[in-house]
């Protein structure tokens, strides 16, 4: 894991890696990680050409499908210099620390790819590590519970820097929950192939997040929210699952201080 | 014992319907997981004897040669005798002639997963000796003609009741179920008699020492100790790769082992033995047999992608940190080795063919990754296991993905090497999509993620991407 | 018959080479430490628990405690002889078995015993190995009620005693019978495991290693049936730690 010290000269500009699933399921989360990004002084730029990482298909084993997009994806971000951030832990992982596995059999790429790789950052790994968990002050009133997707804590080691980051939301009550860490059974291909074991999986998860009588829920992936929030619907709940950039872009709309950024 | 692989997704529907074995599964989490992290917050140096424990078994793999002759050697100096079994027929039979040249006539048997992969008990009772497993799980799983469940806790997902009815021959359902403590010492006296005549014992091995030729047993009951004190032939059957170079070593991958396992500090008995009684001692066998076996493990030690897997102490923490083992319990993994580490090994030992849904059986959580006390790095190998399977082995056999699959990958592979295709096709998603969602989302998506509904809403397409959003917004617009 | 040097041959083919390669030393095993150091650290080990003991012996009460033995300290041999007593007594026991420690002659074992109507056996000196005698003594084993036993070390960090076999039964009067008494004295607790392994590696570097070594800590236990804890499996349901300080 890296050392985290606020000791780098705080960045300005980063470019914005949305991941596929946020650029064409979910844009709104993409929008509020710009939001919270810029409210930290921090300009974001887009790259229009991006599509993928590669992930879907390398987890499935399907390296030979995953190799080309992970290419285009390191010809188009090795055109930018400065963080590339992704509101995604797995998609970050996929690139930090199995681009390696994919490109192993061709030295050149590898080395390019290790170039991106040490520029690329996680959202709230982004914030905490160059604005601190402090950074970021809201307002926003609900109720609310973490869960912890996989790849942000155990590939990345995100923690406990997100609840502390939601700490400083003013009328936002978190509750613990219950085995958050453990996943919640999305695994990309493996909710489609094994249904029944990612729905027995997710039956639990839902059951503790249940039991906290949150109205909210807060992660970081989408896979995981949609996961949780398809199963809430189709039990009844009204539970809503959130992304902690919108958490976080909402919280600033409602009213906010300038964070500890120097 | 015969690999079942193949039939994963019928025997882990089964399991999941079966409440009973879902509450029972649960132990694993509540006593084992949390044990594990409890010892690991209270052990000050953790980490650090992870690290240890891992470079011990990488610098033993790599040389795994050279330690398993100076094993044999100070085995032999010993007074002991060590049989190479390439496979598990060969250590069979040598165990079976064994006793049969020996005149023995009743045989214990410690815990060993090693003896399930040769099917031993089965086959000694088969060929005639009183074979008893007397470790309390296995004696259970014994009397009913099961394999077991976990590494550590063979009949994990047995009621008190179901024991009830194996241990008791009078009990029928409607009775009082007896307590644990009742069911445990019923076992007890059962197993009395057994330790007393019983002529040969075949325990495991937990750590065979190469440099002084000793193995170490780690248990709680007794049993291993009965098995090493009282017979007159002690054989100890290890997989190859249970070896650590030095006595020193033990002090790590005992700590590693055992809190990893149950959170004890320590197990109730650890018996170190080294060889057979010396000559001024009167009590302990006459004999030690070490039978050191293969069955596989070659092809794991040769393939540089899957060797750290050899690293693997039996602790069974990755199981019980799995949230996939722990809906589909044990006997859906087909083989000796359950959970994560099972669905890396078995393929390789056993056959990849047959054994491709185990490393797809996984969400690749990392919790197996982050329990392990050597830190092996299995969602690597569940990667690359998932890769061979799907196309990159060169055996045409091991391939099993299907035409299909391989279709759908193409065509994601397509729509995803162009913005423009990536653009169009999710908008013509989402036009499709739109008459039949309701606020937003599906009850029932078209194949392949058909899979989805069955159990969860779907959620639609955005109508517009991140890209034109951001791009209106660049233009004043929102 | 699968022959040493073909398996072994192929285990080097795996590893991709033709001729076994003798490793480097390497810190990540203490197998490359030679017999000096072995000699070395096996002093050291015995020295602290020399200089620590008070302060081990106390760790060791509560290691062990929390293990699962009954801890009782005795500051001196009559009342350590008393508790023998009590609990034979407490057990209703009928047959005793002991091994030849001296702890339990300073202790005086034999009246403490046989005071409270039970016999006590001993196990035989080594010499006679007719395995006529050794069978007898198995079933004895099985049928005490209690075995009595002295420790050769002790582990601080883990609450364990740890036994080497002596001239005659002891490994087996230590767990056949469903009660075992332990007796410890000052200057027998080590520090740890590391200190424990450091004192077997020596006796091995200088070719004394006995042919076994027992670690105990606690009753026999089992949580096989349901996930609940039960003691008294196949070992003893109960051990008494009976710690003789100084005076």
């Amino acid at each position: 894991m890296p050392d985290y010290s606020l000791n780098p000269p705080l960045p300005n500009r980063v470019t914005l890696f949305a991941s596929c699933m946020v650029d064409q399921l979910a844009p709104s989360v993409g929008e509020s990680a710009v939001d919270v990004l810029e409210h930290l002084g921090v300009s974001v730029e887009f790259l229009d050409n991006q599509t993928c990482c590669g992930q879907p298909a390398f987890n499935s084993g399907f390296r030979s499908e995953a190799l080309p997009v992970g290419t285009r994806f390191i010809e188009l971000f090795e055109q930018v210099d400065g963080p590339i951030v992704v509101p995604s832990g797995s998609c970050a992982a996929m690139v930090r620390n199995y681009y390696r596995d994919l490109f192993r059999d061709d030295p050149k790429l590898l080395e390019r790819s290790s170039r991106v790789a040490e520029r690329v950052f996680e959202l709230i790994e982004f914030i905490s590590r160059f604005f601190g968990t402090e950074a970021i002050i809201g307002q926003l009133n609900t109720s609310a519970t973490y869960h912890k997707c996989c790849h942000l804590l155990r590939e990345i080691g995100i923690d406990g820097e997100p609840s502390a980051m939601l700490s400083n939301i003013e009328g936002l009550e978190m509750i613990p929950l219950e085995r958050a860490d453990v996943c919640c059974g999305f695994g990309g291909a493996f909710s489609v192939k094994m249904p029944d074991i990612s729905s027995a999986i997710l039956d639990e998860k839902l059951d503790f997040i249940e039991a906290t009588g949150s109205s909210t829920v807060i992660a970081a992936d989408m896979g995981c929210i949609y996961q949780m929030q398809g199963g809430l619907r189709r039990r009844g709940s009204d539970v809503q699952v959130l992304h902690i950039a919108q958490i976080l872009a909402e919280s600033l709309r409602n009213g906010s201080s300038h964070g500890a950024a120097l | 014992m015969k690999p079942v692989t193949i039939n994963f997704r019928s025997k882990a529907a089964q399991t999941l319907a079966d409440a009973q074995i879902q509450q029972s599964i649960e132990h694993v989490y509540t006593g084992f997981f949390k044990g594990r992290l409890l010892a690991a917050a209270e052990t000050d140096n953790w980490e650090d004897l992870r690290t240890k424990g891992k470079a011990i078994k990488d610098h033993t793999i790599a040389h795994l040669d050279y330690y398993l002759g100076m094993l044999a050697d100070s085995v032999e100096k010993n007074g002991g005798r060590v049989f190479f079994a390439a496979d598990a027929a060969e250590a069979r039979q040598y165990i079976i002639d064994l006793a049969h040249k020996r005149n023995i006539k009743t045989v214990i048997k410690s815990k060993s997963m090693v003896s399930e992969e040769m099917g031993l008990a089965e086959a000694m009772n088969t060929e005639g000796f009183e074979t008893v497993e007397t470790d309390l799980g296995e004696y259970i799983i014994q009397l009913a003609n099961e394999t077991p469940y976990h590494l550590i806790a063979p009949a994990v997902h047995k009621s008190r009741s179901d024991v009830a009815k194996l241990l008791d021959d009078d009990y029928k359902d409607g009775d009082r179920i007896p307590d644990a403590t009742e069911l445990t010492m019923m076992a007890r006296k059962k197993l009395r008699g057994v330790f007393e005549r019983a002529d040969m014992s075949v325990t495991g091995v937990n750590f065979a020492v190469a440099e002084s030729g000793s193995i170490a047993l780690v248990t709680n009951e007794g049993n291993g100790r009965m098995s090493t004190t009282v017979p007159r032939v002690h054989v100890a059957v290890m997989g190859m790769e249970k070896i650590i170079p030095s006595i020193q070593d033990l002090s790590t991958m005992l700590r590693i082992l055992i809190r990893s396992a149950t959170g004890q500090r320590i197990s109730t008995y650890v018996t170190m033995v080294n060889g057979s009684r010396k000559f001024d001692e009167e009590e302990g066998p006459e004999e030690f047999h070490l039978v050191i076996m293969d069955n596989g493990r070659q092809k794991l030690l040769e393939d540089p992608q899957m060797r750290e897997s050899l690293n693997c102490i039996r602790c069974g923490a990755c199981l019980n940190a799995c949230p996939v083992y722990r809906k589909v319990g044990g006997h859906a993994y087909g083989w000796v080795y359950p959970g994560p580490i099972g669905a890396i090994v078995s393929p390789v030992m056993t056959g990849v063919k047959d054994a491709s849904n185990l490393p797809s059986a996984s969400s690749l959580c990392g919790a197996c990754h982050d329990a392990c006390p050597v830190k092996i790095n299995i969602p690597r190998m569940l990667l690359e296991l998932r890769w061979r399977t799907a196309e990159g082995s060169t055996d045409k056999d091991e391939r099993t993905s299907s035409a299909k699959e391989r279709g759908i990958w193409k065509a994601w592979r397509v729509g995803m090497m162009g913005r423009k295709r990536f653009d169009i096709g999710s908008r013509l998603a989402n036009l499709a999509m739109r008459p039949l969602a309701k606020n937003g989302w599906l009850k029932k998506a078209p194949p392949p993620i058909s899979g989805w509904t069955s159990t969860r809403d779907f959620p639609t397409i955005s109508a517009r991407s991140l890209k034109s959003k951001l791009s209106k917004r660049s233009k004043g617009g929102k | 018959m699968a022959d040493r040097a073909k398996f072994l041959a192929a285990v080097t083919a795996s590893l991709g080479r033709t001729v076994v390669l003798v490793p480097n030393p390497d810190s990540a095993t203490a197998g490359f430490d030679d017999g000096v150091l072995a000699k070395s650290n096996a002093e050291m080990a015995m020295a602290d628990a020399n200089t620590r003991s008070r302060e081990l012996v106390d760790q060791m009460a509560d290691a062990a405690a929390t293990a699962g033995w009954k801890v009782h300290r005795a500051c001196n041999p009559e009342t350590a002889s008393d508790l023998v007593a009590s609990i034979c007594e407490e057990k209703k026991a009928s047959s005793v078995l002991r091994s030849k420690h001296e702890v339990l002659d300073q202790i005086g074992i034999e009246s403490a015993v046989t005071s409270t109507g039970a016999t006590l056996g001993i196990t035989e000196h080594f010499g006679d190995n007719s395995s006529a005698l050794v069978d007898n003594s198995k079933s004895s084993a099985f049928s005490a009620d209690i075995g009595i036993t002295g420790v050769d070390y002790a582990i601080a960090e883990t609450g364990t005693i740890v036994l080497h076999p002596r001239s005659g039964l002891s490994r087996l009067i230590s767990l056949a019978p469903p009660t075992h008494i332990a007796v410890l004295r000052h200057g027998e607790v080590l520090d740890s495991l590391d200190e424990l392994f450091a004192m077997e590696r020596s006796d091995f570097m200088s070719g004394k290693l006995a042919g076994s070594m027992n670690l105990i800590s606690g009753p026999s236990k089992t949580a096989d049936i349901e996930g609940t804890t039960v003691t008294g499996i196949h070992g003893p349901l109960e051990v008494h730690l009976i710690i003789l300080d100084h005076g």
